[in-house]
């Protein structure tokens, strides 16, 4: 597949930061356009990948914003992208959408300019396109607070009903000790970038090595066009090239899988990208279409192994619509497996997140019921005989 | 982010000076010289080192009231040492903030003038910087905020000392009347709690150094973060548009503070080693363990705040982490904000990190914005009133006993007449007034009384309208601006 990508807001700029560097240190050639959107001109410094010219600052003249972010506040990033709604379009003049199949937008749902700008980005693509548009969302964790959830709850809507299927990731699911915040999200955004690049790029090597199993741009998408929200599973092990030998032997999930015949391998690995994390934890029955991508050497992909893949997956999901296909890779030393469940409507996170929104927005209600009350009463004497000055 | 800072009266030149230093001494540039300081006596200018001569502004010692130096005849228990300004005997408007009012009034196209050294458009707000209980710095200050509010687009705050107890009554009054007038009109208000932050021990005036020491430590942990050079690119870096929309909701804010050293030399990296290898005994407690960021946050949280408040009644918060960030754990930074939530009941809580990758320490600065629930406003407000009733009752008494009725030109010479008779009422009066407004709360007179003798010190005010519409209109005023003002920066 060939994309346009997008990332609006901080977390969404850092995805497709890694996506690019990703693709480009795998020989992949997925992003043809890439572009970021900020209010804060300091993230907008961070990309190492986007271009200068494919980096837009939004909001630098409305007056709560003005280059330094939304403060977390998705109707402000809501307000200030729908303000310079036409600069955000002129910047696509660039983009020959003939020459992708699909756009990819990606944001983080708790922060302010993700949540608020990413869904007005989003209508406006689906204006000037025919093209699909699909939306990349990282859930805020638990511990980030009620105001992220809120922010994600809402914006979970938009994006669903605005994109043609929604790509979920769920920062809790992915959370681990030891981290600093040096680090911040590198681990998770690698992680994250891995998955959705594996997935997308299948079928864009068109010229060379089409075996007759190679996965299509169009069955990805066909995949994906039940729209809702999709899960990504992957796993990966190591193949014993020979200059790659060294190297791969410090793969502890190969030596486990040395042993195993080569279409048990496979299947395992299938197996193992269902049942490992996620993007977004979910009940895997509950999806209504699923696809397996191989991607790896052609002759480490065994048939039988495919084969007996996809049927567990077809238990597994209880549809029997499942895609399954290679992204043959000669001269990858890793084969991998990347599973998408698309529609998948038992995400117990999304529900808990709506639970936090809710309360969180009752606080907030609650809050500004009586606020002016509150402090016109802590500045004003019992009977109110302090007069002010001015 | 960016601050232009408005210093008035003693106090407030005084903290502008020590927030300029500390923004030399920790290399964080957040005013880019946008600085200015008014003042009605010249004796504060005469103490600055980092406040240039051209930015200290002298207003109103052309004004009749103003600059008529008593000497202090008659010494009470006030009136001691603390009180640099009492108004019996310090120059300026002597602690009459009606008198500063006139006066920043009256010289409005000079403060205007002033105004012009200050680019408005480089900052991303404003903060006047004021002792409440002064004349200067309440009268004076509350001009200068009305007026920036009506010329700014920017969010204007107020960094202002409330008296200690050992201060005068008139000082709690006046700074009781500051809140009231500078919490409607400013975005935010920041108090800085001298009562909490004084030594029983030591003079008042001898501590200043000390608590604008702290304040300073405070404020530019807080808007100061990330204004150091180079900046330091940061996932969770906080950006101005966070510490606004935190303040956005107005009223009264409150600042915790902790800090704790951090290893980042080869020392640590050694230790670290020795654990990874066993050789160390100890439990691994690198400071990138969630369980010291959260302890910090917690000591923050726990800290002695600038104004004493419950931290349950806050609106908003806001946690900025300042250190080296490869030595802040990034699971600690969420629970420790998630802390905060818990703590605070409120599920606006921001957090960012201002990272200082050569820093020794870690700082966690915690801004809890407005703060409703303040015993030490209470307590001000009930000291104000008391005192305030005591003049009206004084001030009727020599009504009916000189008829001096109609008296619109009231000078600072009547007023000090009026102020040293006073003198001994103060100190049993406050007393009997409050048990009399227990007993009779209701009763018309008091208020009569009260609404009677406003007009009286403000001549020009208006407050000669009858209380309850005066009041009404103040609170509509009250809300509307309130109102505006989060709409604005929301």
């Amino acid at each position: 597949m060939k994309l346009a990508t997008i990332g609006v807001g901080n977390a969404g700029s850092k995805v497709i930061d890694r996506m690019v560097e990703f693709e480009q240190a795998t020989g992949r050639d997925l992003c043809r356009h890439t572009l970021v959107i900020n209010t804060a001109r300091t993230d907008l410094a961070k990309p190492e990948h986007v271009p200068e010219d494919r980096r837009l600052l939004i909001g630098e003249t409305h007056k709560k914003a003005k280059g330094h972010g939304v403060g977390g506040d998705a109707a402000i990033g809501a307000e200030v992208a729908q303000t310079e709604i036409d600069d955000i379009r002129r910047i696509f003049d660039d983009v020959e959408i003939h020459e992708v199949d699909a756009i990819l937008v990606a944001a983080g749902l708790g922060g302010g300019t993700g949540s608020g700008a990413a869904p007005v980005v989003i209508e406006e693509l689906q204006k000037m396109y025919d093209e699909p548009v699909y939306g990349l969302g990282m859930l805020p964790g638990e511990y980030e607070g009620g105001r992220p959830a809120l922010n994600a709850a809402r914006s979970l809507q938009s994006f669903v009903n605005k994109v043609d299927n929604f790509v979920a990731f769920d920062n809790d699911a992915w959370r681990s000790r030891g981290q600093t915040i040096e680090e911040g999200y590198e681990e998770m955004n690698r992680e994250l970038a891995t998955r959705i690049v594996t997935l997308l790029a299948a079928g864009e090597v068109d010229e060379s090595e089409v075996g007759e199993n190679a996965m299509d741009s169009s069955d990805i998408m066909r995949t994906m066009e039940v729209g809702g929200v999709s899960s990504i599973g992957y796993a990966s092990t190591g193949v014993d090239t020979p200059d790659d030998g060294l190297l791969s032997r410090f793969s502890e999930e190969e030596v486990s899988n040395m042993e195993s015949t080569d279409a048990a391998k496979i299947k395992g690995l299938v197996r193992r990208a269902v049942n490992s994390r996620l993007t977004v934890p979910c009940g895997v029955a509950s999806a209504e279409r699923a696809l397996i991508i191989f991607a790896g050497p052609p002759g480490e992909i065994s048939r039988k192994g495919v084969e007996s893949a996809r049927d567990w997956l077809e238990q597994e999901t209880e549809t029997v619509d499942v895609l399954a296909g290679d992204d043959p890779r000669t001269d990858s030393d890793t084969l991998a497996a990347v599973v998408l469940l698309s529609n998948v409507t038992d995400t117990p996170r999304i529900n808990e997140i709506q639970d936090q929104a809710v309360d969180a927005q009752d606080t907030i209600q609650q809050q500004e019921a009586v606020r002016e009350e509150e402090i016109e009463s802590l500045i004003t004497d019992d009977d109110n005989d302090l007069d002010p000055i001015v | 982010m960016k601050l232009s800072l408005f210093g008035v009266g003693d106090a407030g030149t005084r903290l502008v000076d020590k927030l300029l230093r500390a923004e030399v001494e920790t290399g964080r540039n957040f005013t880019d010289g946008n600085v200015l300081a008014f003042n009605t006596a010249a004796e504060a200018f005469g103490e600055t080192d980092a406040l240039p001569e051209e930015r200290q502004i002298l207003i109103g010692d052309t004004h009749s009231a103003v600059n008529q130096y008593v000497e202090p005849a008659d010494d009470s228990p006030d009136t001691d040492t603390a009180s640099a300004t009492d108004r019996d005997r310090s120059p300026g408007v002597a602690g009459d903030p009606e008198l500063g009012a006139e006066v920043a009034d009256d010289e409005l196209p000079e403060i205007r003038r002033a105004l012009d050294l200050v680019d408005d458009t480089e900052v991303d707000a404003a903060m006047i910087v004021a002792g409440l209980g002064g004349g200067t710095g309440c009268g004076v200050g509350s001009v200068l905020l009305a007026e920036l509010k009506s010329i700014y687009e920017i969010p204007v705050y107020v960094l202002g000392a409330l008296p200690a107890a050992d201060e005068s009554d008139e000082r709690a009054h006046t700074a009781a009347r500051a809140i009231r007038t500078c919490v409607p009109l400013a975005d935010a208000v920041l108090p800085v709690d001298n009562e909490a932050w004084a030594r029983s021990t030591q003079p008042l005036t001898e501590q200043y150094d000390e608590i604008n020491e702290m304040v300073a430590t405070r404020m530019l942990s807080l808007f100061a973060a990330g204004e150091s050079e180079p900046a330091t690119v940061s996932e969770m870096r906080i950006d101005p548009a966070d510490v606004m929309r935190t303040l956005a909701v107005g009223g009264l804010s409150s600042v915790g503070h902790a800090t704790i050293e951090v290893d980042t030399s080869d020392e640590g990296l050694f230790a670290r080693l020795m654990q990874l290898l066993g050789l160390a005994e100890e439990t691994p407690d690198t400071q990138t363990d969630a369980a010291t960021i959260k302890r910090l946050v917690r000591s923050a949280l726990n800290s002695k705040l600038t104004l004493p408040c419950d931290i349950e009644s806050t609106d908003r918060v806001l946690v900025i982490l300042s250190g080296p960030p490869s030595a802040i754990s990034r699971k600690g930074f969420e629970t420790g904000r998630y802390l905060l939530e818990e703590e605070t009941g409120t599920v606006e809580v921001l957090a960012g990190d201002e990272p200082l990758p050569n820093a020794g320490e870690i700082t966690a600065t915690v801004l809890f914005s407005n703060v409703t629930d303040v015993s030490r406003v209470d307590k001000l407000q009930k000291r104000a009133v008391a005192y305030q009733r005591g003049q009206n009752d004084e001030t009727a008494v020599v009504d009916t006993a000189t008829s001096t009725d109609g008296a619109t030109t009231i000078s600072a010479d009547e007023r000090a007449t009026d102020d040293d008779s006073d003198q001994p009422f103060e100190f049993h009066e406050p007393e009997a007034q409050h048990e009399n407004g227990d007993t009779s709360g209701d009763t018309a007179n008091t208020a009569d009384n009260n609404v009677a003798g406003e007009p009286m010190a403000t001549d020009d005010s208006a407050a000669e309208t009858p209380a309850d519409a005066d009041t009404d209109l103040e609170g509509d005023d009250a809300n509307t601006a309130a109102a505006t003002s989060s709409d604005e920066h929301e």
